[in-house]
């Protein structure tokens, strides 16, 4: 049997079938937690502002003009969610890395096992400013366009390149110094706890 | 017979209202009733993460007074659901880092540090810390650790400071003493950072009473 | 000097590309949240007024009266028998939790706020659900600005706040602080005896 397209869905929906919601929540789930987790870099705060994508498309479904095309409305709430909750716990430390403690947790959410290389590739990410992780996952991990990109995020295209090139330019520096045993300073991004001011 | 027919679509129809409206109440998370002061999508998210820490085994009293808390201070419902939210992983992670062994009032008090900024590792380390000097509990250190942090004592220079007067074997009455002097301190004018770090050699040394 | 290899950029999007999944909880939890919200009825409640023929016989008529009406009260049985539970634990409706502070001993706590100004405060914190009405947390006015209350607080963690005129926050000077920022008013926090001592 051929499955409903979300359009379809959405119609239903809208005509009082909520429960038909759980079908668009199971389609795009996984998929769209895969950049709220790199976004956010920890589960509990993917999960919530996953969550909260879901139930906000919910409440504005009717306003959704392209039901054809829900996925990318629900990404671009998606988008907007991870930067309030990004913004909002910037300063609290990040549950994963480089904390013996946390991995080990990691490790009993996830059977897979993460090898090493993993590891310096999420502890990179986590050092590069939010707006050049998010535009670099959403060019070459969601692979969208540059004008895709600039709807989603508001920015303009020639800011959106030199954020993505920014961030390779610090990615590639972050994994080299890894990778020739120096510790890394952090600048940018997610701040050392020891360095979080309090007033 | 034609009222009989009649009488069997309105007792189907009523049921049909009694049944979907009780579904959609106990839905609406209605259980704890004071959570009655948010409204009901609030109070249906709140509800969720409640449940959530029920099935995990952690403190679920913190959360409901969290949201309790925001709706005394007026705050906006999404602001309330986040706290709750962040509340719940504050609350997973310090028991993580505290051991299944933790009380209550130690997961809510290494909640309230991890929020301040405290690294797991370093809550862990007060634990064993503690454990190996012979204290019991670590709800006070923790609490001195956030006020340490919230009256602007970097969070590891206070994390640093914690740890040697838990390792020094500390008890709760000289806790409570070094707390007090760093606050007079800080209020006089000095350096917060240089007040707990000065205060706390006197404390280890001599049980909190001022040198 | 190690270089990474240039294709390491492919490298790390492959990693990145790799799925993520989640668990049914999340489902779940989502779709508990929508069935709590109002439900697009645009079309479903027009429908619903449109007057309908529907036609049953006597006999499947009482079946399904019957029917629905032993499913109801099933369900209403097992609320009541969950809801029962709950109350059993002291504080209803709210599952059994360790170290409920309902079932705590209580010790008298002195709380004071020097507030030369103020015409009325309360304390209100985790201990009284943050309800300000509780006659016992209102302070009374000793002079010279000086505001106490002694009152009956259950042992352990607590986090509590003044309030002023019913609508200033203020934390208590001589307690420790909450770092409490969600909601941008400031807290305290308090420890009462129990376990604590040593």
């Amino acid at each position: 049997m051929d499955r409903s397209s979300d359009a379809q869905i959405v119609a239903r929906v809208l005509r009082g079938d909520a429960e038909l919601y759980a079908e668009l929540v199971e389609r795009y789930r996984d998929r769209y937690a895969r950049y709220a987790l790199h976004m956010l870099g920890n589960r509990e705060d993917a999960e919530e502002a996953l969550q909260d994508a879901f139930t906000r498309a919910y409440r504005s479904l009717a306003r959704c003009e392209d039901p054809e095309r829900f996925g990318a409305w629900l990404f671009r709430i998606l988008v907007n969610r991870c930067r309030t909750v990004g913004a909002r716990r910037g300063r609290r430390s990040r549950t994963f890395v480089s904390d013996d403690l946390a991995l080990h947790e990691a490790a009993e959410e996830h059977p897979a096992e993460r090898n090493a290389w993993r590891e310096e590739i999420d502890r990179a990410l986590s050092q590069l400013r939010p707006e050049q992780r998010e535009a670099f996952l959403l060019k070459y991990v969601e692979e969208l366009g540059y004008d895709e990109m600039s709807r989603l995020t508001g920015a303009g295209v020639s800011a959106l390149k030199m954020r993505v090139m920014r961030a390779c330019d610090r990615l590639r520096e972050l994994l080299s110094d890894v990778r020739n045993g120096r510790e890394v300073s952090e600048e940018h991004g997610r701040p050392e706890v020891n360095d979080a001011k309090h007033s | 017979m034609m009222w009989l027919a009649r009488a069997g679509r309105m007792i189907v129809g009523a049921w049909c209202v009694v049944s979907v409206g009780s579904r959609i109440a106990t839905a609406q998370g209605g259980g704890d009733a004071r959570l009655a002061r948010l409204d009901s999508a609030t109070r249906v998210a709140v509800a969720v993460v409640v449940d959530s820490a029920r099935r995990s085994r952690l403190p679920m009293e913190p959360l409901v007074d969290k949201a309790l808390e925001g709706a005394k201070k007026g705050a906006e419902d999404d602001r309330i659901v986040a706290a709750v939210r962040g509340l719940f992983a504050e609350l997973r992670t310090a028991r993580s880092a505290l051991g299944p062994g933790a009380s209550t009032d130690e997961i809510n008090a290494g909640a309230s540090a991890i929020h301040a900024g405290l690294p797991m590792r370093n809550l862990a380390q007060l634990r064993a810390a503690s454990q190996h000097a012979g204290r019991s509990r670590v709800t006070l250190p923790l609490t001195v650790l956030t006020d340490l942090v919230a009256r602007g004592v970097p969070v590891g220079v206070a994390s640093d400071v914690i740890l040697s007067l838990a390792k020094a074997g500390l008890r709760d009455p000289d806790f409570t003493m070094f707390q007090r002097n760093v606050r007079l301190d800080i209020e006089h004018g000095a350096d917060a950072a240089t007040a707990a770090q000065t205060r706390a050699r006197g404390a280890a040394l001599h049980g909190g009473r001022a040198t | 000097m190690r270089s990474i290899p240039e294709n390491w950029i492919q490298r790390v999007v492959a990693e990145l590309r790799r799925p993520v999944r989640l668990d049914e909880e999340f489902d779940r939890n989502v779709m508990t949240v929508i069935r709590g919200m109002p439900r697009h009825r645009h079309r479903a409640w027009t429908r619903a007024l449109r007057p309908r023929t529907i036609t049953f016989s006597p006999l499947i008529s009482g079946i399904a009266a019957a029917a629905l009406l032993a499913v109801t009260l099933s369900v209403g049985h097992a609320i009541g028998t969950l809801r029962a539970a709950r109350a059993a634990s002291g504080r209803p409706d709210v599952a059994v939790d360790r170290g409920n502070p309902g079932t705590r001993a209580r010790r008298p706590v002195q709380f004071v706020l020097i507030a030369p100004t103020a015409r009325k405060v309360q304390v209100v914190g985790d201990f009284n659900d943050w309800d300000a009405s509780h006659a016992e947390f209102s302070a009374e006015h000793r002079g010279g600005g000086v505001w106490s209350v002694t009152a009956a607080v259950p042992e352990g963690h607590h986090r509590y706040s003044f309030v002023v005129d019913d609508s200033v926050w203020v934390a208590d000077p001589t307690a420790p602080r909450a770092l409490d920022d969600d909601f941008g008013m400031p807290n305290s926090a308090l420890v009462v005896g129990g376990d604590l001592t040593q």
